[in-house]
């Protein structure tokens, strides 16, 4: 008997080894692919020799110069435009998404069911359907153009309230027991929710925050329009588009435009290294009761 | 007591929103009122005088210059007008599209090709130029650019450039100098070098004539004021058409084409790349000495050598429809300094922008430049690009695709067939409704509720029963919608004519003036009219 599961497991020590290998190598390849654009648009950034799209990858002559030319451009003006909203709607839309899950979780009330249905059925219609007429009431409230900033963030938190799916099936696991000791021991719901909930729900609350951050930091369809192209209302995905406008537009301005996009992913780059254990357990934490 | 309460509130939100809606700003577009620009005799110059908040788009390699030259004109004009300029980096193709997005947002003063010419007159995003205006553009510019600036009699933009035509430049160290001039051996040297050769036939309309124009074939249109297309001379299915697809399929087919116009497809391995004036100097930037600039090449098909044709185009800077008419004519004096003599040759100066203006054509600086010299050249084979209506360029940029996939001959016929049968198309949808307007019904060329639309019969007759009631004149004629043509009226009435009045010379524009009221029968059938009183 013994034997025999020692032969056995000689034989699946083996087959598990190659079949690893066959895994890492299929892994290394797609990791190569996907990571070849991203390291050319970081080698590009470095080459100072010439301005525009190049047959090779690897610079000639490597500086900072394009970093530093971008500081004489409208480029902090338009990343400090998309830092201020991503920042803003991070805040507000965490706030209003997992009030909105705490809400939909614990409370029982009249048409819970239906209002739930409701948002669902709502979030089918794809949201670029409402652009024209979100464009209009913007550009009658004077939020557009230069002023794009107030309107932008308006238009990002307004349906953020539909967002609260995840975040609600993780409040489901949470053990209702636990509200109902607090409750006895004299909490309020706020309590509840602040002093209960949120701790223990850290890794749905920064998933959100970082999902709410990410969504306006890369828009551009809406931005653009918004923007009406005035450059000081422009976030950074319309303003770097805009230097490549043209043919002779790329020509000039294509290692500058690299420089940019490095830039922009840097910060998002950071903050999920720094968070990333909380959001795979974020994401996969809302899964398991839906 | 409660819910009460809560529909209440409820009802209070809606009624909020609806409030907003009544109180918001007219939509823009085209319900503006009609443009101001300065259609009305030419103010006096002190009438102009104020300062004015402006939005200017130029591409972003003038946004300097431009400045510049405000300020120049708010210290010289004789009028008192200063103008508080932001001008912003737009380029001149984003212009037209941003503007047709929100008129009222756009630039007062903005720059665009002129194959956006139609669909902005279209929007009505351009005012029309003032008698003074047009006789000073006229005299001073290229016909060929006053041409495109030019709908129906008006005309609605100022010439900026004349240089947006495209011809060749070549990598000295792969192509021989003796061999330019054919494409056969172009296409061979580049095969040999492993080189590309750049001609954007396959997505572009504009570049893609060249082959129809070395053959003959003409594609030529008027449009009328609101740019619709009225006619046109279309032989791009002929024989001579067959001949251009042949040609264009040599280089289509050839491992060594790609097709685009960028500049900087000479750092990516083209020997050739087919373009304008605008990459003269990226194009310098990446081959230095070994760049050569000439005109397009000749094919060859069944023995006979045509040479490639080209379009010849420009830019157009437009003013925007202005509420305010004396900030309009202000805008006007604007404009026609800045695309006036000495503007010009600044921006050839600085920018090498090719003059439309014909004192700075002429100058000797303009004539030595290499990529205008090879513009000059290909200029005996190009031809003015005149106004096209925007589904052209559409309809026409797939023949390059279809002649790619082409396996046969009759492959390539079909490609012409069905680019044939689209413009055919474009023209049904324009004549498949006529209408009578005349002066009991306001003269109402509209699509509204007293509008008189004929019903067109299987026989391709067209019919219409109206009631004409008792007026002082109770003339009218039949039109197509939009339009005013005077050539379905009194004279090519034939059965009936005892019913109207025959008024000869007090009738100019060929009005049907019936002679009682009553309640009438009129049919079209092509050539004439056919009343009857019912």
């Amino acid at each position: 008997m013994n034997e025999r599961v020692e032969k056995r497991s000689m034989g699946l020590k083996a087959s598990r080894a190659l079949s690893n290998t066959i895994i890492y190598i299929l892994l290394i390849i797609m990791s190569v692919i996907w990571l070849i654009p991203f390291v050319c648009i970081v080698l590009q950034s470095f080459r100072v020799e010439s301005t525009w799209q190049v047959g090779y990858v690897i610079p000639q002559q490597w500086g900072f110069d394009n970093y530093i030319k971008l500081w004489e451009t409208n480029f902090p003006k338009w990343y400090l435009n998309t830092f201020i909203i991503a920042l803003v709607v991070a805040v507000v839309q965490t706030i209003i998404v997992l009030c909105m899950s705490y809400t939909l979780s614990r409370f029982r009330f009249k048409m819970r069911a239906g209002l739930m249905r409701f948002m669902l059925i709502l979030g089918m219609f794809p949201g670029m359907l409402a652009m024209i007429i979100l464009y209009r009431v913007l550009d009658d409230l004077g939020m557009t153009g230069n002023n794009s900033l107030p309107g932008l963030i308006l238009v990002y938190v307004a349906s953020s309230g539909m967002g609260y799916y995840v975040s609600k099936g993780f409040f489901d696991t949470i053990p209702k027991s636990l509200d109902e000791a607090a409750r006895v021991d004299g909490a309020t719901r706020a309590q509840v929710l602040n002093k209960i909930i949120l701790p223990l729900a850290k890794p749905i609350v920064i998933y959100t925050i970082l999902t709410a951050f990410m969504g306006p930091w890369g828009d551009f369809v809406f931005a653009r329009y918004v923007s009406q192209l005035k450059p000081l209302g422009m976030n950074v995905a319309v303003g770097l588009q805009s230097w490549l406008a043209t043919d002779t537009m790329t020509f000039n301005n294509y290692t500058l435009f690299c420089a940019g996009g490095v830039i922009v992913a840097l910060p998002v780059a950071i903050l999920f290294m720094c968070l990333q254990r909380y959001y795979v357990e974020g994401v996969t934490g809302g899964a398991v009761k839906g | 007591m409660k819910k009460v309460l809560a529909l209440i509130l409820a009802l209070a939100m809606v009624f909020a929103l609806a409030a907003c809606g009544g109180t918001a700003p007219a939509p823009a577009g085209n319900d503006q009122p009609a443009p101001a620009g300065n259609d009305q005799p030419a103010a006096a110059g002190n009438e102009l005088a104020g300062t004015y908040d402006i939005l200017v788009w130029v591409g972003e390699a003038a946004v300097d210059l431009t400045k510049k030259q405000i300020e120049d004109f708010n210290a010289n004009n004789e009028f008192g007008i200063t103008f508080n300029a932001e001008v912003n980096p737009v380029s001149e193709a984003t212009a037209a599209d941003q503007m047709l997005v929100d008129i009222d947002a756009g630039a007062d003063l903005y720059c665009f090709p002129q194959d956006q010419f139609a669909r902005l007159v279209q929007a009505n995003a351009l005012a029309k130029l003032g008698d003074a205006a047009k006789a000073f553009v006229v005299e001073n510019n290229d016909p060929g650019v006053v041409a495109a600036g030019t709908a129906g009699e008006s005309v609605y933009a100022y010439p900026l450039t004349s240089d947006n035509g495209y011809f060749m430049y070549y990598d000295k160290s792969v192509i021989p100098e003796e061999d330019v001039d054919s494409l056969e051996k172009l296409i061979a040297d580049c095969e040999e070098a492993n080189k590309f050769f750049a001609f954007e036939a396959q997505s572009s309309a504009w570049y893609l004539a060249s082959w129809f124009f070395a053959t003959g074939c003409v594609s030529e249109w008027t449009v009328d004021d609101e740019g619709n297309p009225l006619t046109v001379n279309d032989n791009f299915n002929s024989d001579n058409g067959l001949i251009a697809v042949k040609g264009m399929e040599k280089l289509l087919k050839s491992p060594c084409h790609t097709s685009s116009s960028k500049a900087d497809e000479f750092a990516n391995g083209a020997a050739i790349v087919v373009t304008g004036t605008w990459a003269y100097e990226d194009i310098l930037k990446v081959l230095g000495d070994n760049m050569g600039v000439t005109d397009l090449p000749s094919f060859e098909v069944d023995g006979q050598e045509y040479h490639l044709g080209s379009y010849n185009g420009c830019k157009l800077m437009g003013v925007k429809p202005q509420a305010d008419a004396v900030k309009g004519a202000a805008l006007h004096k604007l404009a026609q300094y800045l695309t006036g003599e000495a503007c010009q040759m600044e921006r050839f100066n600085e920018l090498s922008w090719g003059p439309s203006n014909l004192v700075d054509q002429q100058s000797p600086e303009v004539q030595a430049n290499p990529g205008l010299a090879a513009l000059l050249l290909q200029g005996a084979y190009s031809r003015p690009q005149g106004q096209i209506p925007g589904a052209w360029w559409n309809i026409a940029s797939v023949i390059g695709d279809e002649v790619k996939a082409a396996a046969s001959e009759d492959d390539l016929k079909a490609a012409l067939k069905n680019y044939q049968d689209k413009i055919e198309a474009l023209f049904e949808l324009d004549t498949s409704a006529l209408l009578f307007v005349g002066a009991w019904n306001g003269w109402n060329n509209a699509d509204e509720a007293d509008t008189f639309y004929f019903t067109k019969n299987d026989d391709g007759t067209y019919t219409l029963t109206l009631d004409v009631p008792e007026s002082d004149y109770m003339g009218g004629r039949i039109v197509k919608p939009g339009d005013w043509g005077t050539d379905k009226g009194f004279a090519q009435v034939t059965d009936g004519a005892d019913l109207v009045k025959d008024l000869g010379a007090d009738n100019p524009d060929n009005n049907i003036v019936f002679a009682e009221a009553g309640n009438y029968t009129v049919t079209w059938d092509g050539a004439a009219v056919t009343i009857v009183k019912n």
